[in-house]
Parts: structure tokens; sequence; C-alpha cells
């Protein structure tokens, strides 16, 4: 018997859970297939099933999702609530589970988490396995291995992004959600322009957690999101530690338009802020870019 | 002598100069690009060509503006350089002290900051074109006026009608519905150019310290009455150049000089057979446009792919 498939969308909760989802399923004897990098098919399908105020990372999400569909048995769509009373995630992001499900003929797995009502992430995992017809010891087993795997593997993403703080060349700190820095179409053809100029790039998200998880407080105290907590700490960690700031949001991003301003009037470090919304053209972006990388050199110089 | 040669490729116009070693110009020259920077370049380079002095070799030669890339690689370029910095270099060598660059251009508009001759912060106006000089002229042509004498039609006004300044398709309808009222000419056209310096400050200038020594640039710099306006809401002196349209050009140029080869150029347009030609890319399901550039029908630049495949 072929073993069970199960699909991963490659987009928002993708690069966060990514790793240790794979790890779980694999030690439980499942087959994970993950959809394609982000390109303009993925976005035409995520048009096609999503709604005008939809961001663009939703849409792409559902580009993704639709994208999966009749290539595996189960899609796991997750709908993570928070992490405890002040750490929200986007509530748009909410809708999702329910917007797959009416809109696609396909299995689904759910991932709820809400640590106000005490669905912790290990009783979503467990709740996968059950979803799956595993044992419990088994799925015990397999949470404690993935997790372990998860922490050895973060410790060594942090340790390779903490000594990009240290090299020599023009550092630039890309702030923004991981499902857009990370993504195919929009983070990385700007990081590969960047890195083409010869400029060392340091994601938002790669600064480890325990080290700015306290210090968004100097920029604002009532921060509500838990994304743009983690954010807006790491450009506090970072600040003077590079040489400038990119601020990128997909429109019409609620959290980022109120964050970014802040951000905007109170970090002295130079800033470029970037809002995608239509991904045809990077022509608008590269002369952004580059006039961008002019000040920051011409500072450096003085 | 040496020379050489800036050229800022807008949406609206193409703008030409040529300088010698200590930065004066010695010739210059503007004309509409009319949808076709390839052709309004050639124009341009036959032009220079007639009016440059015999004894002047050029040894270096800059891009800017919207179709710099391809322009900078039709004509061999050594500099291709984006608008910002083009504009705020060639500003500074003519103010050295100045802080604040306005400028409204044809499609686009930009605030730069300056420090000590240093670029320190920048803005565009990002996702409308609301308040740019096409703007106006589509709203001349409505109102039977020609463009030039907008500002002068502006100046008369004692009572400038007021104009909502968020979006031009409000103030557009804004415009009809004042006109239909009964407002006289003159007061819609100062209405007009004071919505469009609130528009900016609104949309460009948005928190933004706006210091002087103050410099206004672009096509809509030569409109009177905006300037009027941008001096009476900031309380402050608006300086304008008469080379003001000139500045990117001037900025690129000098910037090819700061780098220049030991190349000489020569002016040779039309033996030159340039074509360009787009096609969609079916290889991925990217479907990128790519834009092929032709010289001499050799393949000499594929633009616009993701991958990076030809």
């Amino acid at each position: 018997m072929d073993k069970i498939k199960i699909g991963l969308p490659r987009s928002i909760f993708y690069y966060e859970h990514e790793y240790m989802w794979k790890c779980f399923f694999e030690k439980l004897g499942f087959e994970v297939i993950t959809s394609h990098q982000t390109n303009q098919e993925i976005i035409r399908l995520g048009d096609k099933h999503s709604n005008d105020e939809m961001c663009l990372s939703m849409k792409i999400y559902l580009g993704h999702v639709s994208s999966l569909v009749n290539k595996c048995d189960y899609i796991l769509v997750p709908r993570i609530d928070n992490y405890g009373l002040t750490k929200q995630t986007c509530t748009n992001f909410l809708s999702i589970y329910d917007l797959v499900k009416n809109l696609f003929n396909q299995k689904l797995l759910h991932y709820n988490i809400d640590y106000k009502k005490g669905e912790t992430e290990k009783c979503a995992y467990f709740d996968i396995g059950k979803q799956l017809g595993k044992r419990k010891n088994e799925v015990k087993d397999a949470y404690d291995y993935a997790l372990i795997k998860y922490y050895k593997e973060e410790k060594r993403r942090n340790i390779i992004a903490l000594n990009k703080l240290n090299s020599k060349k023009l550092k630039i700190l890309l702030v923004g959600h991981d499902y857009n820095t990370e993504d195919e179409l929009i983070g990385t053809l700007i990081v590969d322009y960047l890195s083409k100029n010869n400029c060392e790039i340091i994601k938002s998200h790669e600064i480890p957690k325990e080290m700015t998880v306290n210090l968004y407080d100097k920029i604002s105290k009532t921060l509500y999101w838990k994304q743009n907590r983690e954010n807006v700490g790491s450009i506090v960690y970072c600040e003077d530690k590079i040489d400038g700031i990119i601020l990128l949001s997909a429109f019409p991003c609620g959290s980022d338009s109120i964050v970014n301003e802040l951000v905007i009037r109170r970090v002295k470090a130079p800033i470029l802020n970037i809002v995608i919304d239509d991904l045809s053209s990077f022509s608008g972006f590269e002369t952004r870019l580059e006039s961008f990388l002019d000040i920051i050199k011409q500072k450096c110089k003085r | 002598m040496n020379c050489y040669l800036g050229i800022d490729i807008g949406s609206i116009s193409t703008k030409g100069v040529i300088i010698d070693d200590s930065n004066n110009i010695i010739c210059s020259i503007y004309l509409w690009t009319e949808g076709n920077p390839v052709e309004a370049v050639k124009k341009l380079i036959n032009n220079l060509k007639e009016n440059i002095p015999p004894d002047y070799n050029i040894k270096g030669i800059g891009t800017t503006g919207s179709a710099r890339k391809l322009i900078g690689l039709m004509l061999d370029a050594n500099v291709v350089k984006n608008e910002i910095t083009a504009h705020a270099i060639g500003t500074l060598s003519i103010h050295p002290d100045v802080r604040t660059i306005l400028e409204i251009g044809g499609q686009d508009s930009k605030i730069i900051l300056l420090d000590r001759g240093i670029v320190v912060d920048y803005a565009m106006n990002t996702l409308c074109a609301a308040g740019t000089g096409a703007f106006l002229s589509s709203q001349a042509k409505r109102l039977g006026v020609a463009i030039e004498e907008f500002g002068t039609f502006a100046l008369k006004s004692n009572n400038p009608t007021k104009i909502a300044a968020r979006c031009t398709v409000f103030a557009e309808s804004d415009l009809v519905h004042k006109a239909g009222m009964g407002y006289s000419k003159e007061d819609i056209i100062a209405g007009l150019c004071k919505s469009i310096v609130l528009n900016y400050l609104n949309n460009v200038g948005k928190g933004k310290k706006i210091k002087g020594p103050i410099v206004f640039q672009g096509g809509v710099s030569k409109n009177k009455g905006v300037v009027k306006f941008f001096e009476e809401i900031l309380n402050e002196e608006v300086i304008v150049d008469d080379n003001g349209h000139l500045m990117g050009a001037l900025g690129v140029a000098i910037l090819a000089k700061e780098h220049k080869s030991n190349k000489t150029y020569f002016l040779e347009m039309n033996q030159i057979n340039f074509q360009t030609s787009a096609i969609e890319c079916n290889k991925c399901p990217n479907n990128c446009d790519l834009l092929k550039i032709y010289k001499n029908n050799d393949l000499i630049e594929t633009i616009g792919s993701i991958c990076g495949k030809e």
C-alpha cells in the first residue's frame, strides 16, 4: 500500500512550522508533499478563488492549496488564533480553514492553536495524530522526536543569522512576515537584487525569538500582534549593528500598515518601506532599492 | 577637450545635457518622449551632434529616468543611475546647501531630503499618480487653457476655489461641479494649483520635515501658480531654476565624468539598427514578459526574466 500523502501549502503558516511538521509526519510514516514555489500560475489560481479584499499573501495561499488538490490525501490547513493573551495572530487568517473547506472538495487536516482556550501546540499535534488514526504513544514519540529536531535546527539557523551580523558587507535587515520575505516572488526578488549588489541580508524572523521577545516595548508597549512584536523586537536588537532596514509588506496588510508607520517614526536607522500589491513589474522596486543603497553607502562614507 | 553626456529619459520628456570638466553646461536639449524612448534619444543625439563644438570629445555617457536601462544599453553608457541620486547630484552642483528638493514630473513626484550634501531620505508617490503633470495637462485641455498659461491664470485670482485634494478622480469631479456653479476660470485654475500642492504635501511629503533652502523641479515647477502656493503653504522661499528640468541629466553627466573611461564615444546613431521585441516566455509557469534588445540584429540583452533564462 502506498504511503498516505499529506500536502503542505507553501505559504502563510508554512515557513514557521514546516521543519517540525515534516519531522513529525515522516516519523509517523506519512509522505509529505509541498506545493511548488510561488509562480504566476499559482497567483492566477489564487486570484480565481479569492475575493478582492484579501491580501496578496492570502491569495497566494489559496493558489497553493488549489495546486495541491487531488495530488494528496490530506491537506494540512491550520487555524492559529493566538499564543496567549497578548500574542494574537492575524485575524484574517482565522478564516482560512473554513474558506478552504468551502472552496475545495478535499479532505483536510485541522491544526488548531488557541492558548486562551487551552488548545496548545502539543494538543494540535495529538489531534492530527488522532485524525490520521495513530495510537497515542506513537504520536507522542513522533512529537518528541520532531520537537528535539526542531530545536536543533532552530539553533543552527540562529547561529548562521547572528554570524551574518558580523559581516563586513553592507548589512540590511529585511523586516516582514516570514511568508512574505521567504516567498519566491515577493521576498526572493528583493533578496536576489540586494545580494547581487554585495549586501548581507538578515531576515527579521531569523533573529532568535528569545532575544527579540521582550525588546519590542522600546518602540511601543502596546503591540498586539505576535509576529509584529517579534519583527519590532528584531529591529531594536539589530538597530546599531546594521546599515539599513527594509520594511516589506503585502497590500493591504492591516497590522503592517500600523506598525510600519510606527517604526518609521521611532527608529533612527535609514528605512525603506516597500508595499507589494502587484508583481508584474519589478522596475519600480529597483529604482527604490538602488537609491536606498546609494543613500546608505554615502552615509557609510561619511 | 573632454566633455560628458547625460540623458534623462522620462515618461513625458527626454532631456540631454553635455558638460565640460568643470560642470558647465555646453549645450542641452529638451524634447517629448512620445512613448518611444529609442526614437526620442535618436532625435536627441542627432540634435546634439549639430550643436556640439567640433573640438570636444565625449568621454562618458550616463543615463537616468524610467528608460535608463534600455538607453544605457543602446548607447553603451558607462553610468546608469536612478533618478533620485541623479537629481540630488545635479542639484547639489548648483545649490550646494540645498536641504529639500521637491520634484513633480509627468507621472511621478518625489521629495528628496538632504543634509550636508548627502541624501538622507526620499519618498516617491507609490500607488497613484494624483497631482502630477499629466493630471494638470488633462485639466488644462478640459478648461480650454494652454498648459503654459496655467500659471499666469492662477496668479490673477485672489480667491482660489477649494478643490478636493485627496484624489485626482475626485478633484476632477469637484472641478466640473465648481465650473457648473459658475466660478471664474481664474479661481478654478488657482484652486487646482493649490490642490496639487496640498496633494503633494499630503501624499509624498507626508511626515517629512521640509527645511529650507528648498528647490522645486520637474515640469510642473514651470507653473508659477504652483510655486506661489508652495511658498504660501510652506512659508519658505522656493527656488526654481531656469535649468530645473535638466537637473537629472546634469547629475548623471557629472556621474559619468566621475566614472570616466578612456573610451571616446561617437554620436553615430543612424548607422546602428536598434530593435526591441517583447515576448511572453512559456518555458515555466511564471510566464515572464521578456524584452529582447537587438543591436544590429545581435541579441545584446534580455530584460524581465525572473529565473534568468533567456
